[in-house]
């Protein structure tokens, strides 16, 4: 019978993986999240006016102001942008018209007209035909009020030293009572708030994959009769087993390959942009593997990882025992992608709860739902992370989801023993219940 | 031998099956028969192990129908039990594991039935591409792939052309030549009069009818005589013992036992007559006469 279990997993399977939807599907996967990671290249590679950098032309009637603000402005581009950046080219006016006139309809020209004035030491005007996008102006801003503070330290005959020292701004040295606690970790809330639902997305989307599996399979094998044929050969434990076996091996083969393009994403970002594999990353993701990486974070990612891990794949397992027992008692497919709605709205529950658990601090109610079955896959993980629960609470979580699935089968089982053969919805919930009450 | 003893079997409060009792030896056809609901379906699939019976039992040479003898058991459902997606070779090489015989014993046993039923080249295409009369061939492979000790067939003739039910028919024959046990369910009851040595006709679960076929049709004594030829119609339905008269390409005189042939020969003595043929009653009609109504699937 073991036998005849890897004979039907394997052809589970193979029904599954080879075939051409199958490979169509991983190949616009692969290009799908390689290009999310290498969307700047991309853009890059098609080229536009962002790939110009801005002209600064700069009239300058102090005489001194020039060589310090270019100096300046390629400082704060860098600092920035990153060393490599070239966002701005500073130029002197020594056209012989109007600048109003040289500036007018060109998007990618500004100019500046730096002035003597007694009060402010510089008089500034920023010339543009339209508006100034808000992080120019910001960078310029900052350059023009530092190569004003240059030509007044030196006009008043102070050190730059004693300068930095009068703007420079407050170190504050932080002291958390808490030893668990580190101040690095504070910002991580923040960023798994806002990251932490992107990462869970994958394992939403392979629950809907095995969900969609298993309940295809069996429905497909019920309504040909195919089933009685089967299970005229192989025992309905058998043969429920295959199915929860295949549909699980299936979501882990598709998340393996969902982390090879993830990989390779960032392969490509590294050989594209010339970085280190992390350090090269200002994608959001990136940015966020770089905070965790650097936070205390890191050390306790060791048993983390394999926590969650262990969590969403008997998680898995209850959603493919769930979606077994269901299509198993549905006699066509259109009644189970009914019976789907409900377990998509457990996942999307599981998914908003996650979402929400930075906004409700401490909710006792979340809380309590992070340690129920189906929903603790999500939700668990993150509120340890941003530290709302403990490694109790989820080693509490993977014991009642363990839990849950040892009732699911228990108790799953003899329903699928005779849903499997039933083709009729007449009293369909007395012939469940009445199985519930059979002995194994 | 299979042996099925006083099997009842209710669901819920409907008894489906009522103290059905039949044996089936080696080498022999057995017809099952009955309208809809009678429970032939139920009793196929308790033979099959798929339901328990909730009175009685069913046993192959002594043993319990379980896992460890289904490999020597075909059965062909009345419905399509074929998975439409998989290829006609994918499809028996699952079947065929599932019955415990290897890659290269399903593959040379396909051949030559591919090969019998004359359809080779169909060996690599999907199912679902495939005719109604073809996926039948297919089904009926599968369930002969293993050439079973038992051989269930409800309806198998269903979707076929006279042609391809001869060539049905000579491997059924061939197979219980060969020693297999064979339950034949059909609503052709010429079928079942070719095949079926024993039978047992359902009517509510219960055996109405149930014996050697040839011992069913000696005691069932009305009898029918064939009349081609000039005579005078109202003279035969005169005759003492005669039912009724119909007409077809033959007059059918419906007589109620032999004792009437005499009498209507006489009455045709003078008469230009060029076929007069006595025969035994139909399955068809002694069916009627027990079930009560048309058998109708």
């Amino acid at each position: 019978m073991r036998n005849k279990l890897f004979f039907l997993t394997s052809v589970s399977l193979k029904r599954k993986i080879k075939t051409k939807w199958f490979v169509l599907a991983n190949i616009l996967l692969c290009l799908g999240i390689v290009g999310i990671f290498n969307i700047n290249s991309i853009i890059k590679f098609f080229g536009g006016d962002f790939d110009e950098p801005l002209k600064i032309y700069v009239m300058d009637e102090t005489g001194e102001a020039y060589d310090i603000l270019k100096e300046q402005i390629y400082t704060v581009d860098k600092g920035y942008y990153g060393e490599d950046s070239k966002n701005y080219e500073v130029l002197p006016y020594t056209e012989q018209g109007e600048i109003k006139e040289f500036i007018e309809g060109e998007s990618k020209k500004y100019a500046f007209i730096i002035r003597n004035d007694e009060n402010k030491i510089l008089d500034v005007t920023l010339m543009s035909d339209g508006f100034i996008d808000t992080i120019d102006y910001q960078l310029l801003s900052t350059a023009v009020n530092n190569t004003k503070t240059i030509i007044a330290t030196s006009k008043v005959d102070v050190s730059m030293e004693d300068v930095e020292k009068i703007v420079g701004p407050v170190s504050i040295t932080r002291e958390i009572l808490d030893e668990t606690k580190k101040t690095e970790d504070e910002n991580m809330e923040m960023v798994m708030k806002t990251v932490f639902p992107m990462i869970i997305l994958p394992f939403f989307m392979l629950t809907i994959f095995l969900v969609q599996m298993i309940g295809a399979e069996v429905n497909d094998e019920k309504t040909t009769r195919g089933m009685e044929i089967i299970i005229s050969n192989v025992s309905a434990k058998t043969h429920f087993a295959s199915k929860i076996l295949s549909g699980n091996i299936f979501v882990l083969l598709q998340g393996g390959l969902l982390i090879v393009y993830f990989l390779l994403g960032l392969v490509v970002k590294n050989v594209l942009s010339s970085n280190h594999l992390f350090t090269g990353l200002d994608t959001m993701i990136g940015g966020t593997v770089s905070k965790v990486f650097e936070s205390s974070l890191a050390s306790q990612l060791t048993y983390v990882i394999p926590l969650s891990l262990l969590l969403m794949i008997i998680t898995f397992v209850a959603y493919s025992l769930l979606a077994g027992v269901l299509a198993s008692i549905t006699t066509n497919t259109e009644d189970f992608q009914q019976l789907q709605t409900p377990i998509m709205i457990i996942l999307l529950v599981g998914y908003y709860l996650a979402i929400m658990a930075s906004t409700f601090k401490g909710a006792l109610f979340i809380r309590i739902l992070s340690y129920v079955p189906l929903i603790s896959a999500i939700l668990s993980p993150s509120l340890f992370v941003v530290g709302q629960i403990g490694i109790l609470d989820v080693l509490l979580s993977i014991g009642i989801a363990i839990l849950f699935d040892y009732l699911l089968i228990h108790f799953g089982l003899k329903i699928y023993k005779v849903g499997i053969l039933n083709y009729s919805s007449e009293g369909l919930w007395k012939k469940m219940f009445k199985a519930l009450k059979q002995k194994s | 031998m299979l042996k099925v003893e006083h099997v009842t079997k209710y669901y819920g409060e409907f008894k489906a099956v009522d103290d059905l009792s039949f044996t089936v030896k080696e080498g022999e056809i057995f017809g099952l028969l009955g309208v809809n609901g009678a429970g032939k379906t139920t009793t196929f699939r308790m033979i099959m192990g798929l339901l328990e019976p909730t009175e009685g039992k069913i046993t192959l040479d002594n043993k319990k129908i379980d896992y460890s003898v289904t490999d020597k058991i075909g059965f062909l459902t009345e419905e399509r039990s074929l998975l439409t997606k998989l290829t006609v070779y994918d499809q028996c090489v699952f079947y065929g594991t599932l019955k415990g015989m290897s890659k290269k014993q399903i593959e040379e046993r396909l051949d030559t039935l591919l090969e019998k039923f004359s359809i080779t080249e169909y060996k690599h295409k999907k199912i679902k591409e495939l005719s109604k009369g073809n996926q039948q061939k297919i089904q009926f492979i599968t369930a002969i792939l293993n050439e079973p000790k038992l051989l269930i067939l409800d309806e198998p003739f269903s979707g076929l052309d006279p042609f391809n039910i001869e060539l049905f028919k000579k491997e059924i024959l061939d197979l219980s030549k060969k020693g297999s046990m064979i339950i034949f369910s059909s609503h052709r009851m010429e079928h079942v009069e070719l095949f079926c040595k024993k039978i047992v006709v359902l009517l509510h679960g219960k055996s109405v009818l149930a014996g050697d076929l040839k011992d069913i049709k000696e005691e069932y004594q009305k009898k029918n005589i064939l009349i081609q030829g000039d005579f005078s119609l109202d003279e035969i339905k005169k005759v003492k013992g005669v039912i009724n008269v119909t007409q077809g390409q033959d007059y059918i005189v419906k007589i109620e036992n032999g004792d009437v042939v005499p009498e209507v020969f006489k009455k045709l003595r003078d008469a230009n007559i060029t076929k007069f043929v006595v025969e035994e009653a139909s399955l068809n009609e002694i069916f009627i006469e027990k079930v009560g109504e048309a058998y109708e699937k």
